[in-house]
């Protein structure tokens, strides 16, 4: 068989399902997104990245509360859905952008707000892509980084990045709230805050959004089914294989030089 | 599509440098492409969204190559 990179693995496994992720509840909605946009609050003059956009969700957001949206992302697919939807939604200030998260094409301190939901566990190289972000982003800047956390406990963290991985080709790698912190403070980064949030996922729209094979569908309920207890109650996983996650939001912001 | 018109947002335009040598870019209304001389990379826009990946640039030392 015909290995691909990360980088097309990443582009076919969005590029199909781009209206399943304009269109999940998990994505449209979230206490993270609110907390996003109190965080950033109103800004008319101010430029902000979508870095990883996805479906979308932040970059429609942040829209009506600040001067302009660069919505960034690796797949043309979703970049286009997202384009259409902004027109459809009568946002006029959301530009769109392909590009890597680890080599992006911005100048320096460029944008005001640098957020980034749901896309660093899919990123290659998350320091390089943090310092990217801390390089675009402009002193007085605010960055948000959201994304699922891993539990800090080995056995956990190992249980959730194997069916991480068996659901979606293209996963890398979920860090822990500690690695996140890590790895901020490492780019040039002062961490203002983190709130966690706990999220249901339903088991069938979340290996569906994926195309999960039935094989490793099968891997995954085997695995939940033979699970350590503190496993099961960590992760909440019902009989049907729904199960709770954890998310975080963390507030960041530029250290001087 | 939309009858969006092909080109490029001139507030993307200001921000935008080429990612591999975050020097300047000159837009190519005619190929529809952000041409990076320092890094000899000539980077397509498509329907509006400019695709700043080094892997699909067309190099500028084939110049007349089919990207």
């Amino acid at each position: 068989m015909e290995n691909k990179t990360h980088e097309s693995i990443v582009g076919d496994q969005f590029g199909s399902q781009a209206g399943a992720y304009l269109a999940s509840p998990v994505h449209a909605r979230g206490e993270d997104l609110d907390r996003l946009a109190r965080l950033v609050g109103t800004r008319p003059a101010a430029r902000a990245l979508d870095l990883g956009c996805g479906g979308g969700h932040v970059a429609f957001r942040l829209a009506p509360a600040v001067g302009q949206v660069v919505a960034c992302d690796l797949s043309p697919d979703m970049l286009a859905a997202v384009a259409a939807e902004a027109v459809r939604r009568g946002l006029g200030n959301v530009a769109t952008e392909q590009g890597l998260a680890e080599r992006l094409p911005f100048a320096d301190a460029r944008f005001d707000v640098v957020a980034s939901r749901h896309s660093a566990h899919h990123w290659h190289d998350l320091e390089a892509g943090l310092r990217e972000a801390r390089r675009v982003l402009r002193p007085d800047g605010l960055a948000v980084f959201m994304d699922v956390v891993a539990p800090e406990s080995v056995l956990g963290d190992t249980f959730f990045q194997t069916i991480e991985m068996l659901r979606d080709p293209s996963h890398v790698r979920d860090y822990s709230v500690r690695e996140w912190r890590r790895a901020v403070e490492s780019a040039g980064f002062a961490v203002r805050s983190v709130a966690c949030h706990r999220v249901w996922l339903d088991f069938a729209s979340w290996t569906a959004r994926m195309r999960t094979p039935e094989d490793h569908v099968r891997a995954i309920r085997s695995l939940q089914g033979r699970a350590a207890a503190e496993i099961a109650e960590y992760f909440a996983i019902e009989a049907d294989g729904s199960f709770t996650i954890d998310t975080m939001t963390l507030e960041a912001v530029p250290t001087p030089h | 599509m939309t009858d969006r018109v092909p080109g490029i947002d001139p507030k993307l335009m200001e921000i935008l440098v080429c990612p591999v040598s975050k020097g300047p870019l000159r837009y190519d209304a005619e190929r529809q492409e952000l041409v990076s001389e320092r890094a000899g990379l000539a980077y397509p826009i498509r329907d509006g969204i400019p695709i700043m990946l080094p892997d699909e640039a067309r190099r500028l030392d084939e110049e007349g190559a089919q990207p």
